[in-house]
């Protein structure tokens, strides 16, 4: 049994090798935040009383749209519903789009997130722009940037955002940018619009943790709600594999700072 | 590359996480058969009826075992999103095993083997209101009589299937799958009772609260030993909902309430009012035998009927823990009964949770009697 699932990890991640192969040329891209260096605690097993220390880098804004994906699809067609290998996605890739490069904006309006897209397309996506998907610590440490210090506060925000991981609404999302949620870096939408693929969603701990009743009470030993809320998230991302494509996955693209391309450290757009 | 950065550490950590478990080969204990297949987690273009097999049923409808000494069942229970109602004016977008909440009546006989097939649907929409062919009495029951006035919805997310009436690994069998993926494995019934299933991904709260719990009913192997034939087979449900009014029409999942066992609604079988408006039928002077199981997730249940005295109660619904004349039994989450009741006389008979905090939220229910036979 685990030598299976070794295997389907370590196949896992040759294709992800491979995928970075397929040709893919980047296209106009959204609004880069800086994201200085620090640490966080995340829910998963760490050091005991060691934070985890995460580099800067540069995170997109916004998750990516339908618009912004049918622009890439055109420079990079081996990405596109019609040809992508079947190795790199289930089906339902894409589902909803009326065809190869047109997006279905009557029915789910313009500048809304991209969803039904498997992890491998977004790191394509990603690396077409010279970018690549936010590791997990980067994402998780990203999102807790809230800047709220009251407890009273934090528990009332975690409370609705633990009910809002029981019910969101992949049918009717809305635009990017609109959930008023915003980091004191001035990062959109990490909660109240779609989940995020991370580059690392499935780290080797989540076999050791065998997801059951009793990880979310493992994951918090704070008592914190905001770490009750997180353990959902860690664990629904953990129980995905590659190849999905759901209407609650989307994804962001980030940049090591050093990449050249990068030409404004205040994070204006390319 | 950047991706190279990666592999080499994820390769090393794959080397040190040893390498093989083998899997446990069949054998037997106590005339008990161990040791199943693994799981095997696929996909597939299926898109048929979510719920098939034979002996699958709507509550509180219960499949007579029409065949003799042991049975090897094809099962499936697929994971859909409804849009269902649980009590009048309170609608939400549940996660349920086949379409309702709670999911459909499992029967088997001690010593079956039951090949269990799930797809996670909850990313795609399934109508269960319409007649459909190869489905199970399940889906018949349902069509006809949609008490939950179920309407198909999305909310994708990943799930799993815990069948207490299983003795398996957790970690193969009860293994998380996401949505489009497809689960198939084998469980024996070693055990005869009443035992739930729930889906176990967490938060198992969450998972729970938003409706993913039903019932499997594993009858003794010799039956229960009374010298006598009951005249009806009821399956009772008690679960709690925990549901706040959300943006719009709908209700959504309240969290604070889950977390402070503090339920908006404690009902039977799924919905506050629906053994009242359809109560349970038999006659003065007949037997009747009840499945009650508590699914919780959290609460207990004080299984009272009013106006009667329950004959004989087997805790767990296995023969050796035969009890008589209860008034109440006490079921904690996960717990269940299998009870005979004696129907006195023409009339209405009130079933309750005894903790009336409970049946003043919906736990209470009807079973009308007509008139004696001869």
């Amino acid at each position: 049994m685990r030598l299976l699932k070794n295997i389907v990890t370590l196949t896992m991640l040759l294709m992800m090798w491979a995928s970075n192969l397929l040709p893919a040329q980047g296209v106009l891209q959204t609004k880069q935040v800086l994201v200085p260096a620090g640490s966080f605690h995340a829910v998963l097993p760490e050091v005991a009383g060691e934070p985890i220390q995460v580099d800067s880098f540069y995170m997109n804004e916004t998750v990516v749209t339908n618009e912004q994906f049918a622009e890439f699809l055109k420079t990079n067609p081996s990405w596109r519903r019609s040809e992508i290998p079947p190795v790199f996605t289930n089906k339902g890739y894409l589902r909803e789009w009326k065809s190869d490069l047109e997006p279905n904006y009557e029915d789910v309006g313009t500048n809304r997130p991209v969803t039904r897209v498997s992890w491998f397309a977004a790191n394509a996506y990603c690396d077409a722009q010279g970018g690549r998907l936010p590791t997990l610590n980067e994402w998780e440490y990203s999102a807790q940037l809230l800047g709220i210090t009251d407890k009273a506060a934090m528990d009332k925000f975690s409370s609705s955002l633990i009910s809002w991981y029981s019910g969101i609404d992949a049918q009717n999302l809305a635009e990017v940018g609109t959930t008023g949620i915003v980091t004191t870096k001035g990062v959109k939408d990490q909660f109240g619009l779609v989940m995020e693929w991370v580059e690392d969603f499935k780290p080797i701990i989540a076999d050791e943790l065998s997801l059951d009743c009793g990880t979310v009470g493992r994951m918090n030993t704070l008592n914190s709600l905001y770490n009750y809320a997180a353990s959902i998230r860690y664990i629904t991302r953990m129980s995905f594999n590659p190849k999905i494509t759901t209407g609650m996955v989307g994804f962001r693209c980030a940049y090591d700072k050093s990449v050249d391309t990068f030409q404004n450290e205040h994070g204006e757009t390319l | 590359m950047k991706v190279s950065k990666l592999i080499l550490p994820m390769v090393f950590g794959l080397l040190f996480s040893g390498l093989a478990i083998a899997q446990t080969a069949e054998y037997t204990l106590d005339g008990k058969i161990f040791g199943m297949p693994e799981a095997e987690v696929f996909t597939e273009d299926y898109d048929g009826p979510p719920v098939v097999g034979e002996y699958v049923t709507m509550l509180p409808n219960l499949k007579p075992l029409d065949y003799e000494g042991n049975k090897h069942h094809e099962v499936r229970i697929d994971i859909i999103v409804q849009e269902i109602e649980v009590a009048e004016g309170v609608r939400y977008q549940a996660w349920t095993f086949g379409g309702t909440v709670p999911g459909p009546v499992l029967h088997v006989r001690e010593g079956d083997r039951v090949t269990f097939y799930m797809k996670n649907r909850s990313d795609e929409e399934v109508t269960i209101t319409e007649p459909s062919k190869g489905g199970s009495p399940f889906m018949k029951q349902v069509a006809e009589n949609p008490y939950q006035k179920n309407k198909s919805a999305i909310m994708p997310m990943p799930h799993s299937m815990d069948f207490h009436a299983g003795t398996v690994a957790k970690d193969d069998k009860w293994r998380t799958i996401g949505p489009g993926e497809t689960i198939k494995f084998d469980w024996i019934a070693n055990y005869p009772g009443s035992y739930i299933y729930h889906c176990g991904t967490p938060s198992v709260l969450m998972h729970t609260s938003m409706g993913q719990h039903g019932v499997v009913v594993v009858t003794p192997k010799e039956g229960y030993n009374t010298g006598y034939e009951v005249d009806h087979e009821y399956v009772i449900v008690q679960s709690e909902y925990y549901l706040t009014k959300g943006s719009g029409d709908l209700y959504t999942y309240d969290f604070e309430a889950a977390f402070s066992n503090n339920p908006s609604h404690v009902v039977f079988n799924g919905h506050q009012t629906i053994l009242h408006d359809q109560p349970l039928k038999a006659n003065a002077g007949e037997r009747v035998r009840f499945h009650v199981s508590n699914n919780g997730p959290s609460g207990t249940s004080s299984f009272h009927v009013i106006g009667g005295i329950f004959d004989r109660v087997w805790l767990e619904g296995h023969p050796f823990n035969e009890m008589r004349g209860m008034q109440t039994v006490l079921l904690g989450a996960s717990n269940s009964a299998t009870i005979d009741m004696i129907i006195p006389e023409e009339g209405k008979y009130v079933l309750v949770d005894h903790e009336f905090v409970d049946a003043e939220k919906g736990a209470t229910g009807t079973l009308k009697a007509g008139p004696k036979k001869n």
